[in-house]
């Protein structure tokens, strides 16, 4: 354990020097993805001033918002690019390079992403989690916060970046067999929004297919851990997603050992 | 050290017909073909050699090289490795081994060199001891102060390949492959790197094996060549095999104030020769004969030059690498 924190440290470490590195790139990133998050805000404000009563889908105006800005704050910190880095490694042949590396392929890119997101989310969390605070105190007209809910939700963003960046390997394999990734990626971005809750909340959606989608991988990443920092999940429902994001996080971990060995061996290195 | 057994690599390849109707069709009904890249190669490298690979553009050389260093998976055959498989426990093989592809860069692009030797040294699990010692070695050996301080995506051609050879020696591996590694360099930049390979190689008994397309390399480096040709073993032994096997043509040169050397002069029929075995090409006053030395000896042609014509200085050239290597990759071998 400790000798392999000594070797993954260093990808860490490099990680953030990267980031570090394109300053401004870092600023724009942050800057867009707060206005999209806005840009939500004010389409959900319309959708709920035009409806009928108080509540919609039982969710309340203040609720809707808490929900939006911790989508949005949930999206970005389990964000994976993993698909589309082992896809442009595949596409440009530099794969070769981290293969001759005696380090796991998988936990390079792991480390590496986190000493990425570690800085941006330094960043995010604090003053995004403070500013939800007051704007909710001012909605509610009583402070709602509770610790409790913060860590468990951490813990829970902590999985769900998990299953995120597993499963983004297990597609970034794809590109062992196709090649160039780009299309299947804007895909896969469109059909995991849908279905993680990140562009409407999975309650919203009629029973029998919420319920499914509430089963599905997907339903982990953003969907669980906003409800647990809402609070909807109490007791034995809370223990019971925390169990499901941990399942799911274990299988694409295996899934993506069990690839690992298929693909390498179909791996032909592109130019030169 | 390292035995190569009938390595075979197949890849399947798509098939575009040309132009815009081409690629609809590829898009839709994809035609592939098999290539073989590397077909039944078998050598062997003793401890502490420097072997030479080469081969024209495509022969194969760095699908070899990908092979033996765990990155391709042989489609057949079998490599070991001091006496490992590479791509069977690829992170422990990794670790006994350097690698540079002069192509491309395994350093951070992003970080500052320093930085790159401190995360590698790391992954390696080099001790602080050894690790000052070696980096204080490289840096003699290939000049990195000046420029170890700067991120990587600044540095020349010449600082990268310097700077990616030590990275690849720093954990002092039993085996070297060097993919081209004076690609594109300058002359200092190449002598520089050439004796930094020839003293890790002394001291350090480190076995080699180098591809290239520059011969210089070969001839001051390489211990023995195995040249391959379309996937395929075509030569294997020493510089100087390779000299006394293709290399017969001699070249005769002479400066002469006679007017017109060409009649007096007749090759052809004074020693009764092929066309092949003799050719006479005359710029000036200087003449240049280039002759089989196993059709005729060299002290007959010089006698018979000499009596025939008034030379004012001569020589004669010993067979040149490159030449014959030349004449190998344009005819292929039979």
């Amino acid at each position: 354990m400790k000798r392999a924190f000594r070797i993954y440290f260093p990808f860490i470490n490099a990680g953030m020097q990267e980031t570090a590195t394109y300053r401004v790139n870092w600023i724009f990133y942050i800057l867009g993805s707060v206005l999209g998050c806005f840009v939500s805000y004010f389409i959900w404000h319309a959708v709920f001033l035009s409806g009928e009563g108080e509540t919609m889908n039982g969710f309340t105006l203040p609720q809707m918002i808490v929900y939006i800005f911790l989508i949005f704050l949930t999206s970005t910190m389990i964000g994976s690019d993993a698909a589309w880095a082992v896809g442009e490694e595949v596409r440009d042949g530099s794969i070769a390079m981290r293969l001759i590396k005696p380090v796991s392929y998988n936990a390079t890119f792991l480390f590496q992403e986190l000493g990425n997101k570690l800085l941006t989310e330094m960043f995010l969390v604090v003053p995004l989690i403070a500013g939800l605070e007051i704007v909710r105190t001012i909605l509610v007209g009583s402070l709602q916060f509770s610790v409790v809910n913060l860590l468990i939700y951490l813990c829970s963003c902590v999985l769900a970046y998990l299953i995120n960046f597993f499963f983004n390997i297990c597609f970034g394999f794809i590109a062992f067999v196709i090649k160039y990734l780009w299309g299947a990626n804007m895909m896969k971005n469109c059909i995991v929004g849908f279905l993680s809750g990140a562009i409407i909340p999975l309650s919203f959606l009629p029973e029998t297919l919420g319920r499914i989608f509430m089963i599905l991988p997907f339903a982990s990443l953003n969907y669980t851990p906003v409800m647990i920092y809402m609070g909807v999940y109490q007791g034995a429902e809370l223990l019971y997603f925390l169990g499901l994001q941990v399942f799911w996080a274990l299988f694409f971990w295996g899934l993506s050992k069990l690839l690992w060995v298929i693909s390498v061996k179909r791996l032909s290195v592109q130019g030169g | 050290m390292i035995q190569v057994e009938n390595l075979r690599k197949e890849f399947k390849k798509t098939i575009k017909e040309p132009g815009l109707k081409g690629s609809f069709k590829s898009l839709f009904k994809p035609k592939t073909e098999r290539v073989v890249a590397v077909d039944d190669i078998s050598f062997e490298v003793p401890k502490g050699e420097i072997l030479g690979f080469i081969g024209p553009n495509g022969a194969g050389k760095s699908t070899v090289i990908k092979m033996l260093t765990g990155i391709l998976t042989p489609t057949s055959g079998r490599c070991t490795i001091n006496g490992k498989n590479p791509t069977v426990n690829r992170k422990s093989y990794v670790k006994e081994i350097g690698v540079v592809f002069g192509q491309r860069t395994q350093l951070w692009w992003d970080l500052p060199l320093r930085e790159t030797y401190g995360v590698l040294k790391e992954i390696y699990e080099v001790d602080e001891k050894s690790y000052r010692e070696r980096m204080a070695f490289l840096n003699e050996t290939l000049d990195l102060e000046s420029f170890i301080s700067s991120p990587v995506r600044t540095l020349s051609l010449g600082q990268r390949m310097r700077a990616d050879i030590a990275a690849s020696l720093l954990h002092s591996p039993k085996v070297l492959f060097l993919d081209e590694p004076t690609i594109g360099l300058d002359v200092v930049v190449k002598d520089n790197i050439r004796r930094a390979i020839e003293q890790i190689n002394r001291q350090e008994q480190t076995t080699v094996i180098l591809t290239t397309h520059d011969l210089a390399d070969i001839e001051l480096l390489a211990d023995r060549i195995v040249m391959i040709d379309k996937g395929k073993n075509v030569f294997d032994g020493s510089v100087g095999e390779l000299k006394t096997r293709y290399g017969q043509m001699r070249e005769l040169n002479f400066v002469t104030d006679s007017t017109d050397p060409e009649s007096a002069l007749s090759y052809r029929e004074h020693f009764s020769l092929d066309s092949e075995d003799v050719s006479v090409k005359r710029e000036g006053s200087s003449v240049k004969v280039r002759f089989n030395s196993e059709a005729v000896a060299v002290s007959d042609i010089l006698a018979y030059t000499l009596a025939t014509v008034r030379v004012n200085d001569i020589s004669v050239k010993d067979a040149d690498i490159e030449e014959i290597i030349r004449r190998l990759y344009k005819q292929g071998v039979d």
